[in-house]
């Protein structure tokens, strides 16, 4: 019985430490930022909200609801379009499915003009549905918010 | 005398530090005195416009350390700043945005506590209060949420209105059902009948910090229960779900022990209406695996590689027992004895858990008050696939279970035989298709039991020749079904979405082995036809239409057709 706890443990250990601090927090403010427009200098514009990158640019932080828990994502805008969408803080158990890059890199490139439905130009993800709809929704009402901000 | 020279001594010591004090301000005030005359030392030999140019220079030093001063009380002011106290900034001054001001402003706004695992953030535990007045005081008019309609994924209490508890939401799924069904032992005659309350279920999620969360389910069935007889209830009420999730890294994430739903194939995990479009929940779905199938257990889950999701779970074990609840023994056993009597008439004859007919409908292990009727364990997993490069838009999954017994204390044949140890061990693989830019969905599932010692499961030696289990159960379904965008209708866009699905179960292979006469009938051979409609106006609620056809090997067959409409939201 004991042989198995000697063979796991260390390994448990060893994850439990070497592994990031993070099962909700994916990246920092700072962190998109960079990400969405490397070695800008951001001005606030809206408080906790909306930046002008000194580059051109717009970015926002917003949350919507997943199925019961709040996700924390950005929106990069450039030019009228989306530049990046980043998951900054998933916390449901379930439907973490949309961090992943194909699904977000499916908002590059969309407009004002781009219908932004799921089940139309956007995939949905089974077991995710709720947080790809509402995800959606969300980057759809920032893009019509700060879409012609320059 | 030694206390006056004590004084003495001190006042000595105090006269001389006064006097050094003093000989150092006057050769402070002297340098200042001197400082502007050796400024303008250079120029002392000029004329008036050099006097001109003194005062210039002093003026100049004047407004220097007037300066020096400010930034000293900035940053005097910016470092007390972290204890919470208000930061005067100039309004004029647009600085660049700290992570620490962002964050700030946004516990003020959010009413979310901010994740405090960022390396950049030293304030992390500044109270909400005060980052909302740095925000008000700092930093131009700042909206609160955009301006929006009520639109969902906003709304924590039923998608309808903000939390009144800062982390807390209540969602509610629900199911209506109605129709018209052949009832098998009634000779196959049509009823018209309902459960306009099948299922109605309270899901209360509380974030107790933001890697620790709690969440529930209660459920009510069938309208819920009641006992007198203007009621005419006889539904459930239950907690279905109750847990707590630690939640430590990507990779790991621990559930502690509770009520959670056992992660075989998808819709276990994922049951609310707006998930299926059948009014009954997928067939498989039905027995073979035993939905709702929730258990006492523990889980950790994570993530392994990009799309790539686990979970692994101890619980107890299924039960090879079911009939009623008092038919347990205060010894935790089943009702012992031998002979064909019902344990609910007194006698010792016990209804099974795991049979032909049922597959594991009635094995499910009890969820209240210690009275599980053995000690075995059960370990399933998980692994849940997603989105691959190659094929976007497809998921899958592949999950299993194993418990070495599912055989309870004093188990026995009607014969009288001591009946052993049995175990279990289930498959399940299923994929959920949507095909990029169009409506079209498939699904596909296949699931496969088997069992260590069918003449130790209760089914073989209960008397009864008609629901005997072989040495396996297997099932397989495929279904295709297209999204149709139906427009905006009341303000709301609606979407169609007709569907078939075919589904083949077999719940009585060869393998018998046992007590009584093995003569099944053909009822453990089952295909199942649906085809149907659901129409979703928004995504949260779903009208449903199925009519369903099935087909087993019986004579005369399974008399269990049905054409069934439905309800069902989630939020």
């Amino acid at each position: 019985m004991t042989e198995w706890i000697r063979w796991t443990a260390p390994a448990a250990v060893v994850i439990s430490v070497s592994a990031p601090a993070y099962a909700v927090q994916y990246l920092s403010v700072e962190e998109a930022q960079a990400l969405a427009f490397p070695s800008a200098h951001f001005s606030e514009i809206q408080a906790g909200h909306v930046w002008k990158a000194s580059t051109g640019g717009i970015f926002v932080i917003d949350h919507v609801i997943g199925k019961h828990l709040y996700i924390d994502f950005a929106v990069a805008l450039e030019g009228g379009h989306v530049r990046r969408v980043d998951i900054l803080a998933y916390r449901e158990s379930y439907g973490g499915e949309i961090r992943s890059p194909s699904w977000l890199a499916q908002f590059v490139g969309k407009t004002g003009a781009s219908p932004l439905k799921v089940g139309d130009d956007i995939r949905n993800i089974s077991g995710a549905t709720l947080s790809s709809l509402h995800v959606t929704d969300g980057v759809k009402k920032i893009l019509a918010q700060y879409g012609n901000l320059r | 005398m030694a206390t006056i020279r004590k004084e003495g001594r001190q006042s000595s010591v105090r006269a001389r530090f006064r006097r050094g004090a003093m000989g150092l301000a006057a050769a402070v005030v002297l340098v200042a005195a001197r400082a502007p005359a050796l400024a303008g030392v250079g120029e002392s030999t000029q004329s008036a416009s050099g006097n001109v140019t003194n005062q210039a220079l002093l003026e100049k030093l004047d407004a220097m350390e007037r300066r020096v001063k400010l930034l000293e009380g900035e940053l005097k002011r910016k470092n007390s700043s972290a204890d919470g106290k208000l930061q005067a900034q100039s309004a004029s001054d647009s600085k660049p945005v700290t992570d620490k001001s962002a964050n700030k402003a946004k516990k003020a706004q959010d009413q979310t506590k901010a994740a405090p695992n960022d390396a950049h953030q030293d304030d992390a535990h500044q109270t909400p209060s005060a980052a909302a007045t740095a925000a008000d005081v700092g930093q131009p008019a700042t909206p609160a949420k955009p301006a929006a309609a009520t639109k969902p994924g906003e709304k924590a209490i039923f998608g309808l209105v903000d939390s009144p508890v800062a982390g807390l939401s209540i969602g509610a799924y629900g199911e209506i059902q109605f129709g018209e069904m052949q009832n098998p032992a009634a000779g196959g005659q049509w009823q018209l009948g309902s459960d306009p309350a099948r299922r109605f279920v309270l899901l209360p999620t509380y974030d107790i910090t933001d890697n620790i969360i709690f969440n529930a389910e209660i459920e009510f069935e069938h309208a819920g229960t009641g006992f007198d007889n203007d009621d005419k209830l006889h539904g459930t009420a239950e907690i279905e779900q109750l847990w707590v999730d630690f939640k430590i890294a990507d990779q790991f994430n621990w559930r502690a022990p509770g009520i959670d739903l056992v992660p075989i194939g998808y819709i276990n995990q994922h049951h609310e209406p707006t998930e299926f479009y059948s009014v009954f929940r997928p067939e498989l779905y039905n027995g073979l695996i035993p939905s709702t199938w929730k258990a006492p257990s523990t889980s950790a889950y994570g993530t392994v590689a990009d799309g790539v999701r686990y979970q692994v779970m101890l619980s107890a074990a299924q039960e090879d027992f079911g009939d009623a609840y008092d038919c347990r023994t205060d010894a935790n056993t089943v009702p012992l004895g031998s002979g064909t009597t019902p344990c609910t008439a007194g006698g010792a004859a016990y209804f099974p858990g795991i049979d032909g007919l049922n597959a594991l409908t009635f094995s499910n292990p009890p969820l209240g008050d210690f009275r599980q009727l053995s000690n075995s364990l059960a370990v399933s997993g998980r692994l849940d696939f997603m989105e691959p490069a190659s094929l976007p838009g497809l998921a899958w999954s592949l999950s299993g279970y194993y418990t070495p017994n599912t055989t309870p204390r004093g188990a026995h044949g009607d014969l009288g035989n001591l009946l052993g140890q049995s175990s279990l061990a289930m498959f399940d693989a299923e994929f959920r298709y949507r095909v990029p830019q169009s409506g079209l969905e498939l699904r596909g599932e296949g699931v496969y039991v088997t069992f260590g010692n069918p003449a130790n499961l209760r089914a073989n030696n209960d008397t009864d020749p008609t629901d005997n289990v072989g040495k396996h159960m297997y099932g397989a379904s495929g279904e295709v079904a297209y999204h149709l965008p139906l427009g905006t209708i009341l303000h709301s866009e609606w979407e169609a979405v007709p569907f078939y699905r075919y589904t083949y179960e077999d719940l009585q292979t060869g393998g018998f082995a046992g007590t009584d006469v093995n003569a099944p009938t053909g009822a453990g051979q089952l295909q199942f036809h649906n085809v149907g409609v659901a129409v979703f106006p928004s995504p949260n609620l779903v009208l449903k239409a199925t009519y369903q056809r099935v087909i087993n090997r019986a004579p005369g067959g399974a008399q269990s057709d049905s054409a069934l409409g439905g309800l069902g939201f989630f939020f």
